[in-house]
């Protein structure tokens, strides 16, 4: 029926599947169902806020943006180059800097070896004093990045901490008193994030936001496995673990704190 | 007459007058949805679609008719999306833009007429969450195939390619993603059940 629905059937099979739902009532009952729901997602309900945008204003500054784009292009000239080259030689050039690399990591830049197994100091010879401070750029780098991760992750969830501090909206279903509907939906988006982000948080050396940041994934994990319609109860002893272990206000020092030292590294 | 995507598509790459702007207004609407489908986020899918464009039109000399100019266009636009996701940036009030819309008393509602009445609006509301909830607890690539097929209009032939699979595979998995969608909305709303439980 799904197939028949997007018209992707044959014209055969689809006149003989209309024909059976023509005389078959169970199957055209189902077809009627079947055809209810998709029929019911179209682009206005499921993208309500389509509508709002100016589309031919949205395509002009498109259109401005591109152009300004390739204007800008131009200026630099090995980008220009690069794009002239065809691109079997992109990848041969490519391969060709990966092998170098290789052989440059094998050969005297590895950290803690030269060739022959001797330890390098960090004061020895050629790759001395120049490999520490990469690996300490990449290093204050790699943190740099899992902050940013983190104060990201931090400031989304706050929004959806103070929605559930704040007043409640009521449900309207059955079974529940406040529709967290919203709210546990972006929970779940955030955990999702939390796992994409998962080996650069757990990077973090900051011991006070990694402890935030776990406990602010509890409370997250909480909130979304609530049904929709949660109870007075279960608001009741979110906010009250909010409070107690005063996450907004953590989280607020905390990202503040970042905001700052994101500037210094 | 107008141009097929493929003719519109070679006179963007030959850079003939006003044929990027109508390849904009031409797809835009759809990769709109389909940004929202990857971000679920107004302003971001809008960021994603312009951004998009720029790369269509930065990398028109490299693409090859072999696909479907909407299918090329899509994958920029699904690339950068995923590139997003990775890395996105936080602005609260704008991400929790849903709840601004869908919170009564809590933000303006662009969306309904004054004389729309309050239950019509949550009804809709409510039927919107249903249906994006029923397709969020879609596997990924189900849903993928889903929102290239319902919402950006692209033949199961061009998801195919776009996506590097079976025809198989695309109809299969389609399949499955409106079942499941039928299934969710008839469980979760009475609406969308057919009496033919009573009747047989």
């Amino acid at each position: 029926m799904s197939l028949l629905y997007y018209g992707a059937l044959v014209p055969a099979d689809e006149a003989g599947l209309l024909r059976h739902l023509d005389s078959c009532r169970f199957c055209g009952l189902e077809w009627d169902e079947f055809r209810g729901c998709l029929d019911a997602a179209t682009p206005e309900t499921v993208f309500p806020r389509e509508t709002e945008v100016d589309w031919r204003e949205f395509a002009r500054a498109a259109v401005a943006r591109a152009r300004a784009a390739e204007a800008a292009r131009p200026a630099t000239a090995v980008a220009a180059g690069w794009v002239a080259v065809p691109v079997p030689a992109r990848f041969a050039l490519l391969a060709a800097a990966a092998l170098v690399a290789v052989l440059l990591w094998n050969t005297g830049l590895r950290p803690g070896g030269v060739p022959g197994g001797a330890p390098a100091s960090p004061d020895s010879g050629v790759g001395g004093p120049p490999l520490v401070s990469l690996l300490e750029s990449a290093h204050a780098m790699q943190d740099r990045l899992a902050r940013r991760g983190a104060a990201r992750y931090l400031t989304d969830s706050r929004a959806v901490l103070v929605n559930l501090v704040g007043p409640a909206a009521p449900c309207r279903k059955a079974g529940g008193q406040y529709d967290i509907t919203l709210e546990k939906e972006k929970s779940r988006q955030l955990l999702r994030r939390m796992n994409l982000y998962e080996g650069g948080l757990g990077s973090l050396e900051d011991q006070r936001l990694s402890t935030l940041v776990r406990q602010l994934e509890s409370v997250l994990m909480q909130v979304a496995a609530l049904d929709d319609c949660a109870s007075a109860r279960q608001i009741h002893d979110l906010r009250e673990q909010i409070e107690t272990r005063q996450i907004l206000l953590r989280i607020d020092l905390v990202t503040r704190e970042m905001e700052g030292r994101a500037d210094v590294v | 007459m107008e141009a097929d995507d493929f003719t519109l598509m070679e006179q963007v790459r030959r850079g003939s007058p006003g044929a990027f702007e109508t390849l904009v207004e031409r797809y835009q609407r759809r990769l709109y949805r389909l940004a929202c489908g990857y971000l679920h986020n107004h302003e971001e899918a809008l960021d994603a679609v312009q951004e998009a464009f720029v790369k269509i039109y930065l990398a028109r000399q490299s693409y090859r008719p072999s696909a479907h100019p909407f299918t090329w266009a899509s994958r920029i636009l699904a690339n950068r999306c995923i590139d997003q996701i990775r890395h996105r940036r936080v602005r609260p009030e704008q991400s929790l833009d849903e709840a601004q819309e869908t919170r009564p008393g809590r933000g303006p509602l662009p969306l309904s007429s004054s004389e729309e009445s309050a239950q019509t609006r949550q009804e809709r509301r409510e039927l919107r969450s249903v249906l994006q909830g029923a397709i969020d607890t879609l596997p990924p690539r189900q849903r993928e195939i889903f929102m290239l097929r319902h919402f950006g209009e692209m033949r199961l032939e061009e998801i195919a390619k776009a996506l590097g699979c079976a025809l198989g595979t695309v109809k299969s998995s389609l399949h499955r993603a409106a079942a499941a969608i039928r299934d969710h909305l008839a469980r979760t709303d009475p609406a969308f059940r057919s009496p033919k439980g009573e009747s047989s």
